[in-house]
């Protein structure tokens, strides 16, 4: 085997405080590069939440939706027509819409009611007490167990009042949990409408179910066609549309991404430092590789070896913080999410981050006069 | 002398630039023959070091021909001089220049590590080029475990571990005590008795002079003279 990793290996560990600081560089580097992306993964998937557990073929809803909860309203009658068009098997209305929550206790909380019939369309999932059948009982709705202190119940059969009208909870669901910290109250659509002030025959979405056979594109154009005011959706389309408004046009998504660029910047800056003077102090050593004849690749070489070697300490380190921040968060608001791909991603971005750092090491290598072995 | 393994001709060097303008060199011509130690002798600002620099094809003079082996080196890229002393010369500095991570046995392979060769075959090759400095023992101690003698003697066996046919010495004893510096020098004399190698010792010191074939006096950037040394006569009334 060439010396070239064994001198790269023991120039980093020779100095073991510099050592040190490099990973700790790194490691806060990517571990701030992991919470930004691991945010803006968990945002994303939150925002499409609804939509990923919707029962759909297609989604029809009023024109210029910008996301799940845009309040704009269809008209019921355009679900009766569209069930008319060919290739529709069904259109199931969906209802979604702020209420204010009253616990027992006279304190209240804003919720976000989802109405939807109890069949198909968009139910809870994830139940981990109660039925969803249980929910065709008059004022019965299903709440998320993580939101109970902020609702002020206890489970099944607590009671509360959602615009003067008593609710019970009748189902119970786990990790429902919405990116806007409002809980999400699930019930059927007539009590929906009741409970968030939408007038009867209203309607914020239509889920289309297509008929066997049918083709997606030629009856979303058809449904176009017959409907005014309306866009049809695919599921995807729609979720790209939803996490597009929320990561893009509110700009939450921007000042993630800064903070991860911003990340690299400090690692790459750290490591580009600590590697610069590690080379600056083993200057003799590469005087000397170079007098003795080795080729610049050679020296290059090694210095890149000590960057993937501070590379591969640093994201291992890295990786395990950044697992605890996932799992910490796991039940949280606002999820950290991590994903195979994200940590390949990272991975690859901590090579990158510190053979790129090594730029400047090497351009301090690449002026080094092999005479001054003479004079040393 | 046999055909030189490395050969300056009207050397000229100037070192600084502007008021600090220094000629080191000024012409100077010096050939080092295979199966000779020659001595590289003048005080302190003579130009020894800078010639050394130079003949290792780390400088480039401003005039004149360095040739090694018969290679001409003017135009040369940094990276085909680098290739020149891979293949065709050994060094052997003041102050070692060992690494301090890497053992005896390291120390002496990276001369073959440069140049593509590892493996057993590297490791045995470093481990007898030890064993010809006297340090069979000492192949796995770390410089900082190793007196200066024996430190000089590594860097010793690393210059000669890849067949280089020229060795360059610049002050391989000014660092050691007379007991030591014999040593070194009996083992580069012995070196020099290799007739495809010849070794040049730069030095101020007077006691290496028993064991030069020839002594090359440089004052101000000149050769002021050069004469058969006492090695020489005794090879000769040995013969």
């Amino acid at each position: 085997m060439s010396l070239v990793r064994k001198l790269a290996f023991r120039n980093l560990f020779h100095d073991r405080l510099r050592l040190v600081a490099t990973v700790i560089g790194i490691v806060f580097s990517i571990v701030l590069v992991t919470v930004q992306m691991g945010l803006y993964l968990g945002f994303g998937h939150m925002v499409a939440t609804m939509i990923d557990n919707a029962d759909a073929d297609l989604w029809i809803m009023p024109k210029g939706t910008k996301c799940f909860e845009d309040p704009s309203l269809l008209d019921e009658r355009k679900r009766f027509r569209a069930k008319s068009i060919d290739g529709v098997a069904d259109a199931t209305p969906i209802v979604i819409g702020f209420a204010d929550w009253r616990t027992p206790s006279g304190t209240s909380t804003p919720v976000f009611v989802v109405g939807s019939n109890l069949k198909t369309g968009l139910r809870p999932w994830n139940l981990v007490e109660g039925q969803i059948a249980a929910l065709s009982i008059p004022s019965a709705v299903a709440v998320d167990q993580s939101y109970f202190d902020r609702l002020g119940v206890k489970g099944i059969g607590s009671t509360a009042e959602i615009r003067q009208q008593k609710v019970r909870i009748a189902a119970v669901t786990s990790g429902i949990r919405s990116f806007t910290t409002t809980p999400y109250v699930f019930t059927t659509t007539e009590r929906a409408r009741q409970y968030a002030g939408i007038p009867e025959g209203k309607a914020t979405y239509f889920l289309v179910h297509l008929s066997k056979g049918a083709d997606a594109n030629a009856t979303r154009q058809r449904l176009l066609a017959n409907l005014d005011d309306i866009e049809v959706l695919t599921p995807t389309e729609f979720r790209n549309r939803s996490q597009s408004f929320w990561l893009f046009d509110t700009g939450a998504g921007m000042a993630l991404f800064a903070g991860a660029v911003l990340g690299i910047i400090v690692g790459t800056v750290i490591v580009a430092q600590t590697l610069y003077s590690s080379t600056k102090d083993h200057l003799e050593e590469f005087a000397t590789l170079r007098a003795i004849g080795s080729s610049a690749k050679y020296i290059y070489e090694v210095i890149i070896w000590q960057a993937l070697i501070s590379a591969v300490i640093g994201f291992c380190l890295a990786a395990l913080i950044g697992g605890m921040i996932v799992k910490l968060t796991e039940g949280g608001a606002l999820p950290i999410m991590m994903t195979p791909l994200l940590t390949l991603g990272l991975f690859v971005l901590t090579v990158t981050m510190c053979v790129a750092s090594a730029i400047a090491a090497i351009v301090k290598v690449m002026r080094v006069d092999p005479a001054i072995v003479f004079s040393r | 002398m046999s055909e030189p393994v490395i050969e300056a001709v009207d050397v000229v060097k100037v070192l600084g630039s502007g008021a600090g303008e220094v000629q080191a060199l000024k012409g100077v011509s010096v050939a080092l023959g295979a199966g000779e130690l020659a001595l590289l002798m003048g005080p302190s600002g003579s130009g020894k070091t800078t010639l050394l620099s130079i003949l290792g094809c780390m400088l480039t003079p401003n005039g004149g021909t360095v040739r090694v082996r018969g290679h001409d080196t003017a135009g040369q890229e940094p990276e085909e001089l680098a290739d020149l002393r891979r293949r065709h010369i050994g060094f052997v500095f003041q102050s070692y220049h060992l690494f301090p991570t890497l053992n005896a046995t390291d120390n002496v392979r990276l001369v073959l590590d440069v140049r593509g060769e590892y493996g057993r075959h590297a490791v045995k090759r470093a481990q007898d080029a030890l064993a010809m400095v006297g340090l069979a023992h000492k192949l796995k101690s770390y410089p900082s475990q190793l007196s200066g003698g024996e430190q000089q003697r590594v860097a010793i066996a690393r210059a000669i571990v890849g067949d280089a046919p020229a060795i360059l010495a610049d002050e391989p004893t000014a660092a050691l005590d007379s007991e030591n510096g014999h040593a070194i020098m009996t083992i580069l004399s012995d070196i020099a008795r290799d007739k495809s190698r010849g070794v040049l010792v730069v030095t101020h010191d007077p006691r290496l002079v028993p064991f030069a074939n020839r002594i090359v006096r440089i004052e101000d950037g000149r050769i002021v003279g050069e004469e058969r040394g006492p090695a020489k006569r005794k090879m000769k009334a040995d013969a």
